[in-house]
């Protein structure tokens, strides 16, 4: 019938992703969405992934489909600080939410709308489209037991966590990528952060720095965003709105469960080569937090956008962190202990 | 052949056609990717918009910093060629083998290694020995064709030999460590300096002729003044070498970085031997801006192609030919070696790099073979793009130095046998993987079950933490409500304990 | 035509200079690079904005250089027919070149550059690294490169004309470029 005809076009999409297929987990997401999408339209509605640099840099993804380029990307938002600091909102900002948080502030807060206004303004709809969970602090060649150890690191860290850390006298040096492996084995910087057990495994940086910090406070629960050209979004049919829509959920639910299933053992192949694992310690976190308040001060006074965001994902932050300690923390806490003694 | 329509091969057979034509290779290219973009709006393959796509590519190949390794190292070279650093090796090397038959040719090929762990670029060392020896070597009876062939291949091992402009740029493309690739290079690299060595041995054994020993008046009385001279000749290279690997290995750059502390070294050589002129830094930079300009824009140019053919759906095409190559991985390895031989005939190893390592790499990893090992394959195969006739890049260099009695027709039939020799080892690399990984650390397998981890307490001590939460004693006894569980925590500084 | 060749000495002479400059920064990155890592090692002081500063410098040299390249006629070619013809062929194949591939490319390559740097001036696009700096201004020179780069391709298409009219004198030998 000609009705159904109408309502199930023919539509092919692009997607490029920021990522390369080695790092197959975030890759994956991409591939999740089009697949997904693919089965609930019977195929008429089909989305080719592309992987980084196939169609345009990572880097470049948001430009790409904010002047349509492509329909949509797969990328973390916080990689577009340079044109808005807002955008570091979507992905994660130090001392952010977790992931279960973050999906919440998303889905039921106010996370998406209030982005959303936001990305309108650069022709983006975005939508949450994965999770790596609380990342690694990253590799570090020394000890950072005070504050005081900061000084001087030359680290390889991007974004607001830099400035945060530069706050405390570390030395953020962006080098190339292929230069990290070497430039931290040589101690041409000192530490360098990536993403958490599994993937940094595969770049085998255990064997060039000896100490493995966590958490990475700039990455709580970084969300992965898929981001559609404005227009385009608008343009499909509602159908297709819909099982875009769920692709994307289903992206974001199971990259998290990926990683929560490959860590444990990437992180025990870890330790098997000799790491040190250690916690920042406490008086390092207050301080680094009390550095990423200044910063959103900063950027608050200049910046409306990111002033109204931050300051509702502040306010659900309140109210989840004291649910957290009544639910997931109590529980969480006896079954560590129970891991601890063996006993699971 | 056709599953993904005829555009995509139709690409392929464009930019050969567009290239022969013999303007410039990077115009061209842009011109058979902006062609087929018009194509590919008439036939619905992508909108307009799509090729909006290339100045974002344009400034990701502006904005890649490893890219800086081609002016750093180029300057380097230039600045090499210009000191007479090479000179005194060559020279010294010379008279030392000078005696024995093949002499020459071994002082070339030693020669060629050293510069190529200074250097990363094949043009400095294929002109200086060029220079240097050819004369020498042709005026003492060398056959052209083996004087010609020797310089060009000892010229090219250097972007086999750490450090190396491919090998970072391979890096880059397969997402692995620029200091893995080295450290898998330094086996391949002396394979093939041997297996140059041999072929020399065998000459002077079966074809003396083609390699006199130097007469006495050329080369000097062998004495202890003679060796002396020599190895003190050595000594700026062995700085120089150490200026660039060593200020990779004492943490002071990064490999990048390292090529500009070469040109500086580079420079204070140059004064060391009074050669150093305002007019020879202004004519080593003049030059190395016309080649990086040039290497950058057949980037640039390629980029509007690779565009383009994705957009064709090209990558798929690749993907698909190459997934349904018979034989598994060491089907897939040859048929990808004959492919990049072939492919080398036509394109310079950083168009090879660029447009088709990004189609082969995800092939590659699908199929499990180590990416290290393949991608220094890949750059052993890549020597040969600089050798086979007629686009070689160090036939040229030689062409433009050579006198004019040695015919180009010797310059391309000297290149055949090295170029052999070449592929000989590509063959021992596909059959002999441990040449590779040999020198690459190596993760012992460990049982993953026999691994404990005790996590490091967080959350004791002093602070605002709330004490009902820290993590309660390891007996297993529960916390105390309002009590903080103190006794048993680890203290933050305190590494993990570890039981294997 | 004696107008038109006095338009492209003009341009030639503006892609020397801004070609010679280009060669300078050469110098100065290197410089930078080898600065920035000594300073970095001594005092463990340094900022993105020192290894920014290289690659900005870095798309100059290639982009605002490739005229003054082209100039000079070092743009890398497949020389197999290109060699093997008369000059007058030769011409022919580079008056062709420019009118069919240079120019349009570099002009429609330009015009697709320009909203690219339009909104990243717009936005004041930063930096995403701390300590980073203004973006608009490499791509700037993206648009630059290619309208130079286009004018170039005039100059050269009218000593090749001239040059067929036998007006002009033109060199058309060529040399690989060293690599
Ligand atoms: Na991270
Ligand atoms: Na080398």
């Amino acid at each position: 019938a000609p009705a159904i005809a109408q309502s199930n076009p023919k539509i092919t999409w692009r997607l490029t992703s920021s990522f390369p297929k080695s790092l197959d987990t975030i890759y994956g997401g991409a591939e999740d969405i089009a697949k997904h999408v693919a089965a609930a339209t019977d195929g008429n509605f089909t989305i080719q992934p592309f992987a980084a640099a196939e169609i345009v840099p990572g880097m470049q993804a948001a430009d790409a489909v904010s002047n349509s380029t492509v329909e949509m990307c797969h990328t973390c938002s916080y990689y577009f600080v340079g044109k808005d600091p807002t955008f570091a909102i979507g992905t994660a900002i130090p001392f952010g939410l977790n992931a279960r948080l973050s999906n919440a502030w998303f889905y039921q807060g106010n996370g998406n709308t209030l982005l959303n206004e936001f990305y309108a303004k650069h022709n983006i709809y975005g939508l949450p489209a994965g999770n790596t969970g609380a990342q690694m602090g990253g590799w570090f060649r020394k000890e950072i037991n005070t504050v005081d150890d900061f000084k001087g690191v030359k680290m390889r860290i991007a974004g607001i966590a830099g400035r945060v850390l530069e706050k405390l006298g570390a030395v953020p040096q962006q080098i190339a990528g292929g230069d990290i492996y070497p430039a931290l084995e040589k101690g041409t910087i000192d530490a360098a952060e990536w993403v958490g057990p599994y993937d940094d495994n595969k770049l085998g940086f255990a064997k060039v720095a000896k100490y493995y910090y966590y958490p990475a406070f700039w990455e709580g629960g970084p969300t992965i965003h898929a981001f559609i050209n404005l227009e385009k979004w608008n343009s499909l049919p509602k159908a297709y709105q819909a099982a875009l829509t769920d692709a994307c959920a289903f992206a974001n639910t199971n990259m998290m469960a990926k990683y929560d299933s490959k860590n444990p053992m990437a992180i025990k192949q870890i330790v098997s080569q000799g790491t040190t694992l250690r916690p920042f310690s406490q008086d390092i976190l207050e301080a680094c937090y009390n550095a990423s308040l200044e910063v959103y001060k900063d950027i608050s006074s200049k910046n409306a956008d990111f002033k109204k965001i931050y300051e509702d994902q502040v306010s659900f932050k309140k109210e989840g962190y004291l649910w957290m300690q009544l639910s997931e923390y109590t529980f969480d806490t006896f079954m560590m202990i129970q891991q601890r003694n063996g006993k699971l | 052949m056709f599953e993904y329509g005829i555009m995509p091969p139709a690409m392929f057979l464009g930019m050969i056609i567009f290239m022969l034509y013999g303007f410039p290779v990077a115009f061209s290219l842009s011109a058979v990717g902006l062609f087929f973009g018009l194509l590919g709006i008439a036939t619905g393959h992508f909108e307009f918009a799509f090729l909006q796509a290339l100045p974002l590519r344009i400034f990701g190949i502006v904005s890649n910093d490893l890219l800086l390794a081609i002016p750093f190292f180029t300057f380097m070279g230039a600045v090499l060629e210009r000191c007479g650093l090479a000179e005194d090796l060559l020279e010294g090397t010379g008279k030392l083998f000078g005696a024995i038959p093949g002499g020459l040719a071994y002082a070339v090929i030693l020669v060629g290694a050293i510069l190529g762990a200074i250097t990363g670029t094949v043009a400095a060392s294929v002109i200086t020995m060029g220079v240097i020896s050819l004369p020498i070597m042709l005026k003492y009876g060398y056959n052209p064709r083996l004087a010609t062939g020797v310089i060009a291949a000892s010229g090219t091992i250097t972007q086999v030999i750490p450090p190396s402009l491919v090998l970072i740029v391979l890096a880059d493309q397969l997402g692995r460590s620029v200091g893995d690739m080295y450290l898998g290079a330094i086996g391949p690299s002396i394979l093939q300096v041997v297996i140059f060595l041999l072929f020399i041995l065998a000459l002077s054994i079966f074809r003396p002729k083609d390699v006199p020993p130097l007469p006495l008046e050329a080369r000097g009385e062998m004495n202890a003044a003679l060796v002396i001279k020599v190895l003190w000749g050595m000594i700026p290279s062995i700085v120089l070498i150490f200026l660039v690997l060593g200020t990779i290995f004492m943490g002071l750059a990064t490999p990048t970085e390292a090529g500009a502390l070469g040109v500086v070294g580079a420079m204070v050589l140059a004064a060391l031997h009074r050669r150093l002129t305002w007019d020879l830094i202004r004519q080593g930079m003049h030059s190395t801006m016309t080649i990086t300009s040039m290497v950058v824009f057949i980037l640039v140019g390629a980029t509007c192609f690779s565009l383009v053919f994705q957009g064709m759906d090209g990558g798929l095409w690749i993907e698909y030919l190459l997934s349904h190559v018979p034989g598994g991985a060491v089907g897939f390895l040859i048929f990808v070696n004959i492919f990049v031989f072939f492919l080398a005939f036509f394109l310079d190893f950083f168009e090879i790099a660029f447009i088709v390592l990004p189609m082969l790499a995800p092939v590659a990893h699908s199929l499990g073979i180590d990416l290290i090992w393949f991608g220094v394959l890949l750059c052993v195969n890549m020597q040969t793009s600089f050798m086979h006739p007629p686009f070689g890049f160090a036939l040229f260099y030689l062409r433009s130095i050579a006198p004019k009695s040695v015919k180009t027709r010797d310059i391309y039939l000297g290149a055949i046998p090295w170029l052999g020799m070449q592929l000989i080892l590509v063959a021992i690399i596909i059959f002999w993987p441990e040449s590779v990984i040999y020198w690459l650390d190596k993760t012992p397998e460990v049982d993953l079950n026999t691994i404990k981890i005790e996590v490091p307490g967080f959350g004791s001590g002093s602070g605002n933490q709330m004490p009902n939460f820290g993590l309660p004693p390891m007996d297993g006894a529960p916390a105390q409500p309002g009590q903080p569980s103190q006794p048993a925590m680890p203290n933050f500084g305190e590494p993990p304990k570890i039981n294997p | 035509m004696a107008a038109l060749l006095k338009l492209s000495g003009l341009i030639d002479r503006l892609s020397e200079i801004i070609g010679k400059f280009s060669g300078y920064l050469v110098l100065f990155c290197t410089l930078i690079s080898a600065g920035n890592a000594i300073i970095r090692y001594l005092f463990n002081y340094s900022s993105n904005g020192w290894l920014e500063i290289q690659w900005y410098l870095f798309g100059f040299i290639v982009l605002m250089g490739a005229s003054y390249t082209l100039k000079l006629n070092e743009h890398v070619r497949v020389d197999l027919v290109y060699g093997a013809v008369s000059e007058k062929t030769r011409l022919w194949i580079d008056v062709l070149g420019l009118v069919f591939f240079l120019i349009p490319g570099c002009i429609y390559l330009a015009w697709l550059a320009w909203p690219f740097f339009t909104i990243s001036y717009v936005q004041n696009e930063i930096s995403s690294n701390a300590g980073g700096l203004i973006r608009w201004p490499v791509k700037l020179v993206i648009v630059a490169g290619f309208v130079l780069l286009a004018l170039q391709g005039l100059s050269e298409l009218v000593k090749r004309i001239a040059g067929l009219m036998g007006i002009l004198q033109v060199d058309t030998t060529y040399e690989k470029p060293l690599q």
